[in-house]
């Protein structure tokens, strides 16, 4: 380093006795006037080269030299009349101008050099980045290619407690870039305007430096000693790229994530599918056993018959909570609907059918028009919100209590509606009445209404609870089907 | 004996609960479990109504009802534990007179065995008119009438009418529909058979919402009911 530094005053030296000896070689021959000017040639030569000092160096070696060896009194350092003193001027000022002009030129031939280097490197980093699909490479690229600074002695990537990149880093570095990233705290460095500014820190780890991305840290340490400007820009843009990265491997974590949800939702569904198949075959028994001994023929008691059908009674309960909580798990699958056009009275009148005996003793009015437009529904699955919604309004209204089901085309969509006689429900549950495993009653499942809303959601309907003067109302919508043409 | 039973079920609880309460309803009852064993006990017992469960080991309920079919003329009720209306279809298209959803009561499945039994015997007197409650159709004459006053219909409704009426109490599914009234260029239409019900439902006075005559089987088709 020192010797480096030296080298070009010691040129300058050697050149001004150099000039000198060839100067006082030639005036040995032949008085020729004006050699002086030979200095400048050298002091312009070392101005472009090395810059100001070394050319001031040279500049003050030749007129000592000149003064000494050819200045009369030859043999003396003595400065006699303003001639001489002129001449060191002019020397000195010729050093400095053309020195700062070759230095400025030098300056910005090598900013446009690094400027050049920095895109070159910035490039090539990219396209290997493009072309490898995997994060954790491109980050060691980027690593590597910062570790190849002069100013950069390491560069790690750590994101959470995970290394992704660079040399190994310790337990506290690893707990350091934790802090920083949790509190946003850059440590270290500033990076401002598109570089990185290395800071005065203080402590026995003062060469770490931590800069938090938006998902990751990076951890760099810093060589001792001012760093070129260039290095210092690269190094800006290469922690730019690694938070680019760093987003990409997020944005890839979450979609896998997502993956990962999606099929463990179909392994929840085909689980309770199944389960929901163990538990209704031993049902299926327990009745078809249950309702054979009610048979008169089977010749038991009242008493007993009247058990027996109790326990069907309970059976048939667990029997629907088994069906709605696979029904659920379908809905929670995403099982894709079976939409078709279909007559909105017909579905009705199936669910109507399906709950007759539950609906024994209600009155049940219908306010559905003829001209009904059809609906665009899975078939199956409305039949479903119309049963559950019977089923709501018969546990719900009062003994023999009356119940309406309506419908009504309203801009462009079908609105039905179950209304049911019987105490209103309280303001605050009209909105958790559709939650999930909420109920009002100790024996509900809190499915039902549960399954109408998420049926009418996949359909893009709406569904709302209300209190009207009789009692609780349920609405909701469904799309209508496109009319056919010509029909 | 009011008519022959043969249970294809391979839970042995299953077997023996409905070899009990169909015995405590007057009916000869058999149980299998396994379609090979229905196959053979079809053709050397001849039963009357075979309950063919779809999910049986080895050779499954579909199979075996297409292998049923030309053995035995007995009516074939499907059981099955939460059937898609797919799997209702397939089996209904397959041959089979009817479906029971598991778990189901006795009492349930003795009206089904019922319902087929009466049918089936509607059929082998080859009785010219089809009376379904106050509803009548005379197939010689084509001449339909709701509480003795005559109903028109176009050619296609009354098509469509004397198909479900041929078939009452049985589930018919679109297709069947479908191919039987219009031909088969016009499967898989079925706006069709909705619409023409629609207009049958309205001459016959009907309402849809809560028809006493044309039902709709959700996801399947539709079916004539007649009480009794």
């Amino acid at each position: 380093m020192t010797t480096r530094r030296l080298a070009p005053y010691g040129v300058a030296v050697g050149g001004a006795v150099a000039i000198t000896a060839a100067i006082g070689a030639v005036t040995a021959l032949a008085s020729v006037s004006g050699l002086s000017a030979l200095y400048l040639l050298l002091v312009l030569w070392l101005g472009a080269r090395w810059g100001r000092d070394p050319a001031v160096a040279g500049s003050v070696a030749a007129f000592l030299l000149y003064d000494f060896f050819f200045v009369p009194p030859v043999g003396t350092f003595s400065v006699r009349g303003p001639a001489e003193l002129l001449e060191l001027v002019v020397l000195l000022a010729i050093a400095l101008v053309t020195s700062q002009l070759a230095a400025s030129l030098r300056r910005a031939q090598s900013t446009a050099e690094a400027i050049a280097a920095d895109s070159r490197a910035l490039y090539e980093l990219a396209t290997a980045m493009l072309r490898t699909q995997e994060v954790a490479p491109a980050l060691a690229l980027v690593s590597e290619s910062a570790e190849r600074l002069a100013c950069v002695e390491r560069f790690a990537v750590v994101v959470g407690s995970t290394q992704l990149a660079g040399a190994e880093l310790s337990a506290d570095e690893l707990k350091q870039a934790a802090w920083a990233f949790e509190n946003g705290k850059t440590i270290g460095v500033a990076i401002k305007g598109g570089t990185v500014a290395p800071m005065k820190t203080h402590g026995p780890d003062a060469g770490s430096a931590y800069v938090p991305l938006a998902s990751g840290v990076v951890v760099l340490r810093l060589r001792n000693g001012d760093a070129d400007p260039a290095d210092l820009r690269m190094l800006a843009a290469l922690i730019g790229l690694a938070d680019l990265l760093l987003d990409r491997r997020r944005a890839a974590t979450e979609a896998e994530r997502a993956r990962g949800f999606e099929a463990s939702d179909r392994l929840k569904a085909a689980i309770l599918s199944s389960l929901s198949h163990e538990l209704k075959s031993p049902i299926a028994s327990l009745r078809a056993g249950l309702t054979a001994l009610v048979a008169p023929g089977a010749g038991l008691q009242a008493d007993q018959r009247e058990l027996l059908t109790d326990m069907d009674r309970q059976a048939t309960r667990l029997d629907r909570m088994v069906g709605e909580l696979l029904a659920l798990s379908r809905l929670e699958a995403g099982v894709a609907l079976d939409r078709e056009p279909h007559s909105f009275a017909d579905l009705v009148g199936g669910s109507l059918r399906q709950m007759s005996a539950e609906l024994k003793g209600h009155d049940v009015s219908l306010h559905i028009p003829d001209d009904l437009p059809d609906v665009e529904v899975d078939e199956a699955q409305v039949a479903r919100v119309m049963t559950n919604l019977l089923e709501n309004a018969v546990e719900w209204s009062s003994p023999n209590g009356g119940i309406e089901v309506g419908a009504a085309a309203r801009d462009g969509e079908l609105e039905a509606w179950v209304e049911n006689e019987g105490p209103p429900i309280p303001p605050t549950d009209l909105d958790r009445v559709f939650e999930t495993f909420y109920t009002r009653r100790a024996k509900g499942t809190g499915l039902g209404l549960a399954i109408v809303k998420r049926v009418v959601d996949a359909h893009g309907g709406r569904v709302r609870a209300e209190n009207r003067r009789r009692g609780p109302r349920f609405t909701f919508t469904l799309p209508l089907a496109p009319v056919p043409a010509g029909k | 004996m009011s008519g022959r039973v043969l249970v294809v079920d391979d839970e042995i609880e299953m077997q023996r609960a409905l070899r009990a309460g169909l015995k405590y309803h007057d009916f000869d009852v058999r149980a299998v479990g396994s379609g090979e064993e229905a196959v053979r006990e079809a053709s050397v017992w001849r039963p009357d109504v075979i309950l063919l469960d779809l999910g049986l080991p080895g050779m499954d309920g579909f199979a075996t009802l297409k292998s049923l079919r030309p053995a035995t003329r007995a009516a074939v009720i499907v059981v099955s534990v939460m059937p898609g209306e797919k799997d209702k279809v397939r089996a209904l298209d397959a041959g089979a007179d009817d479906y029971v959803v598991k778990p189901f009561g006795t009492d349930e499945l003795v009206a089904r065995i019922r319902a087929v039994l009466r049918r089936q015997a509607d059929l082998r007197e080859g009785e010219p008119v089809i009376r379904c409650g106050d509803l009548e159709i005379d197939l010689a004459r084509r001449h339909v009438s709701v509480d003795g006053g005559a109903v028109h219909l176009t050619p296609t409704e009354y098509e469509l009418l004397r198909y479900l009426g041929l078939h009452a109490g049985k589930p018919v599914t679109h297709t069947t529909l479908l191919r039987q009234v219009w031909g088969e260029y016009a499967v898989g239409d079925r706006y069709n058979t909705r619409y023409v019900v629609a207009q049958i439902r309205k001459k016959l006075g009907d309402d849809p919402a809560n028809p006493r005559f044309i039902l709709n089987e959700p996801g399947v088709g539709y079916r004539l009911s007649c009480p009794g």
